[in-house]
């Protein structure tokens, strides 16, 4: 504004030094001071100047996000799900996103902000956040750069701009998203910037072609056998390992055979005596680990890599010499989890076979699920039960919900249920939450009892609600 | 009275410990009988002994009652049932006797009236005694503003803020504590940014501008008058401003809340809007530092039928609400564009020169970047700044999308700062 500038220095240097002036000042401003002085006309000035205030011009507002919302759930599950994201059931968290999305609700937006930090540091909940906040997800992404992780969901546009030109992340997502749909293109598309990309990259990029995995990358796989970074070659050996009727497989198999001779009867064993530089190769770890010797466990790795499809589930039953069963039955568990197999899983299990440094739990996880809980009554005699359902992925069949829920009602309130307790409060699936357990009275005290009948109701409500 | 939010109810937990409690409370299966009616919420709550629990509580106060032990006020079954019901989770019912007769019986209490004076003449020597030593503490400032101007303020860096807070402090002697706030608020500019000694210059040319208004307070009109008495610190008791208060009666929209909490006291700023008298209403709570404030009403974005009390004044902005019917949804309101949102401001300004408050809905704006802030751009590509600083802005960030939307804010010069936000129909708070 004319002349404030001047009463603002007159004010600094003070009247006595520099009187003030005011026929800079607008006209309306003169003709209201009459004979007033300096803070008079500072006065006028200000509100003059506060009344003259002019909106911004020339903004660009942000570009809209394309797409459609989907319908918002009721008001009584939006208020669960406020509650959870202010820490009250928060670990029922993602199980309400889940729902919500299946029945085809949105988020309201103004708690994806709040999500967002939430899945920030929890990578579990990125890919559930990116469907909450549906079209709105790359478009928050590019506002604050802490939720990158939500451009995820741009990635199935499917750009290849995005693989050449974009950010680790978003390459990452590509490339996965690629292998998905078509996985020769993605091997191709990964061998194109093969010796270009960090050690590390390489690494991350390799461990993603698990996925849709066959025989058309065997060759590639041999090739990074001789890689650089010790890392890479250590999944390509993994990677190996498990495609069907490879060189790789071969070259384990012949090595069995070299160490194991099947004669009247027994497993002979011969083990290994140095490793060579093609075992290395393959992915042999010389270093053993604790609790087993260097050569016996040359001799499992060798094993656990050949394809079951050479060995006889009847070997299980053979008696071992050379050396202990349990290294055999330790290289089996391990084939049997990286081939999936269902047969040689179920038979270890019968046989309640070593399973090494892997939990029988995992064998477990090969059965198909409506086998669990008949596999369970056996292994309970061997191993805690809630160590070995803690490691099945949830939520869990029915059948074995309704059994561990029916374990758990006729025990009481024993402290050495607290562990299964809560395991199950959150493994069952949402057609037992109606167990009688939760009708049951809980008593006064906070026992992991009332703890679980807590969940279990909440969970009920939760999924009532969005109905 | 509908549902208060979670974090409301916790806010009422004498500790940690009982937030804690109170919310293991709510999630256990032993309460039974629960409901709630306009005034009160109850429940049986089956603890340790044969009988329940009996509990209560009357949203009016809030007051509590409940039959357990507990030393602890509220105790956590109290809180336990809020929660609940801040969570849907108890429905609407009849009163029980026990519930009924209590709460009856709180109502019928005669409240003593803030502000009844037992001894009018006595009042009124304190009044006069009051308005001789405001006027000494005026003369005071005068001088003391003319010594600063002509001296200059140059000097001030080094001596400014203990000298302010020296004067606000004589200020409050002089019990105008208004003028203190307004001398401590020119501390504040002091050195700050390069800008400071024209920011200085505006805050003390107001405080001349309310100086020289309480030199000539009879000749001015009496609404203008009464706006310089509150400026100086005047405050009208609450018993006045509902005897002989302006009052306006309308469903009241609530645009939203500001809650600036403080060392010593937390404040509420609560926005109205009349859905047909279209007048703006300003409801003050207070409460101690750490201490809950009184529930709302009704949530930003809902209509509250009732009728404002006004304090006096020449812009009737700030209010006492008596609240005459329960709460009502209410539509999307209507806006402004930025032009239109600023001459109403200015038109506030025309009438009380020191206003820096002015509530605002904006219709049809949407976010943009400005500077390393943000703003609203309407329709017409005018923008207002979004207040720099402490306003969060991703929650409605994310409910436009980039989408235009309506905005309830409170404008001061500084910017503007959202309160609530409509997703299509439905009110978000900020």
């Amino acid at each position: 504004m004319r002349g404030w500038d001047g009463l603002v220095s007159s004010a600094l240097l003070g009247t006595d030094r520099r009187p003030a002036h005011f026929e800079e000042l607008p006209e309306h401003i003169q003709e209201r001071l009459g004979d007033g002085g300096l803070l008079d006309a500072a006065a006028l000035a200000t509100v003059y100047k506060r009344a003259g205030r002019k909106p911004l011009r020339d903004l660009g507002p942000l570009p809209a996000a394309p797409g459609q919302d989907r319908p918002l759930p009721r008001p009584v599950a939006i208020r669960r799900l406020a509650a959870m994201l202010g820490g009250f059931q928060s670990t029922a968290l993602g199980e309400w996103l889940r729902a919500a999305d299946a029945r085809g609700w949105d988020v309201p937006p103004e708690h994806l902000p709040a999500l967002a930090d939430f899945a920030r540091n929890r990578a579990e909940y990125r890919p559930l956040v990116v469907r909450a906040a549906g079209r709105r997800a790359s478009w928050l992404a590019d506002l604050n750069p802490e939720w990158r992780f939500l451009h995820a969901a741009v990635a199935e546009s499917n750009n290849p701009e995005l693989w050449t030109h974009g950010n680790a992340l978003q390459r990452r997502t590509w490339l996965r998203m690629s292998r998905q749909q078509n996985p020769a293109a993605a091997l191709e598309a990964l061998r194109e910037v093969w010796p270009t990309e960090s050690a590390a990259t390489r690494a991350d990029f390799l461990g993603l072609l698990a996925d849709g995995l066959s025989q058309q990358d065997e060759e590639f796989l041999e090739s990074a056998l001789d890689d650089r970074s010790k890392e890479v070659r250590r999944i390509a050996a993994r990677l190996l390992a498990r495609v069907q009727g490879s060189q790789y497989g071969e070259r384990m198999a012949q090595r069995m055979w070299s160490h194991l001779v099947v004669s009247q009867g027994v497993l002979a064993v011969d083990l290994p005596k140095r490793l060579s530089a093609a075992m290395e190769r393959d992915g042999i770890d010389s270093q053993n680990p604790e609790g087993i010797g260097k050569r016996a466990w040359w001799f499992l790795q060798i094993v656990a890599a050949t394809p079951l499809s050479v060995m006889d589930l009847g070997w299980l039953e053979l008696p071992v010499e050379g050396c202990a069963p349990e290294v055999l039955q330790a290289a089996w568990a391990e084939a049997a989890v990286r081939e999936g197999s269902v047969e040689w899983a179920r038979e270890l299990l019968r046989a309640n076979a070593s399973t090494g440094s892997r939990s029988p739990a995992e064998l477990l996880r090969v059965l198909p699920p409506e086998e669990w809980v008949r596999a369970v009554p056996a292994l309970r005699e061997h191993m805690d039960l809630a160590e070995l359902v803690g490691g099945l992925p949830v939520p869990w069949p029915a059948s074995l919900g309704s059994m561990i829920l029916d374990q758990l009602a006729k025990v009481g309130t024993a402290r050495g249920w607290a562990r299964l307790a809560s395991i199950a409060a959150r493994a069952v699936p949402a057609d037992v939450l109606n167990h009688p357990i939760t009708r049951e009275p809980a008593g006064e005290e906070d026992t992991w009892r009332r703890r679980l009948v807590e969940t279990l109701i909440f969970r009920r409500e939760m999924y009532e609600e969005l109905s | 009275m509908g549902p208060w939010d979670v974090e409301q109810v916790l806010g009422l937990a004498p500790d940690p410990a009982s937030a804690k409690a109170a919310q293991a409370q709510a999630r256990t299966t032993k309460w039974s009988e629960t409901g709630s009616s306009e005034r009160a919420v109850w429940g049986l709550c089956q603890g340790s002994g044969k009988q329940p629990y009996q509990t209560a509580v009357d949203l009016t106060g809030p007051a509590y009652k409940c039959s357990c032990p507990s030393r602890k006020f509220p105790c956590k079954h109290a809180l336990g049932l809020l929660l609940r019901w801040a969570t849907g989770e108890v429905g609407p019912g009849d009163e029980p006797e026990w519930v009924k007769s209590w709460v009856d019986q709180r109502a019928a209490r005669p409240e003593r009236k803030p502000g009844e004076v037992a001894d009018p003449i006595a009042a009124q020597q304190r009044a006069s005694r009051r308005a001789d030593r405001v006027s000494a503490g005026m003369a005071e400032l005068a001088s003391w503003l003319d010594d600063q101007v002509r001296q200059g303020l140059g000097g001030f860096d080094q001596r400014a803020y203990s000298e302010l807070s020296r004067l606000a402090a004589r200020m409050v002697d002089a019990q105008a504590p208004g003028v203190a706030g307004a001398v401590r608020r020119a501390a504040g500019v002091v050195g700050r940014g390069h800008g400071w000694p024209g920011e200085l210059l505006e805050e003390l040319s107001l405080i001349h501008l309310t100086v020289a208004a309480h030199g000539r307070l009879a000749d001015l009109p009496p609404s203008l008058a009464d706006t310089v008495q509150s400026r100086i610190g005047w405050t009208v008791e609450t018993a006045r401003v509902l005897a002989e208060g302006e009052k306006v009666e309308d469903d009241w929209l609530v645009l939203g809340r500001v809650i600036e909490p403080d060392e010593r006291l937390t404040v509420r700023r609560l926005w109205l809007r009349g859905a047909t008298t279209g007048r703006l209403g300003l409801i003050l709570t207070f409460a101690a530092a750490g201490r809950p404030l009184d529930p709302l009403p009704a949530r930003p974005g809902e209509y509250v039928p009732g009728e404002l009390s006004y304090y006096p004044g020449v812009l009737p902005m700030r209010a006492l609400l008596t609240q005459t019917a329960p709460r009502l949804p209410a539509p999307r309101p209507t806006g402004f564009t930025a032009q239109q949102a600023l001459a109403s401001y200015v038109e506030s300004v025309a009438a009380d020169p020191w206003n820096e408050r002015w509530p605002l809905v904006l219709q049809d704006v949407r976010p943009a970047r400005y500077g390393e802030g943000w703003a609203l751009v309407d329709a017409n590509g005018d923008g207002l700044e979004i207040l720099p600083g402490y306003f969060d802005p991703w929650k409605l960030l994310a409910v436009s999308g980039g989408d235009p939307l309506t905005v309830a804010g409170e404008w001061n010069r500084a910017g503007f700062r959202p309160m609530t936000c409509w997703h299509g129909e439905r009110p978000v708070i900020l």
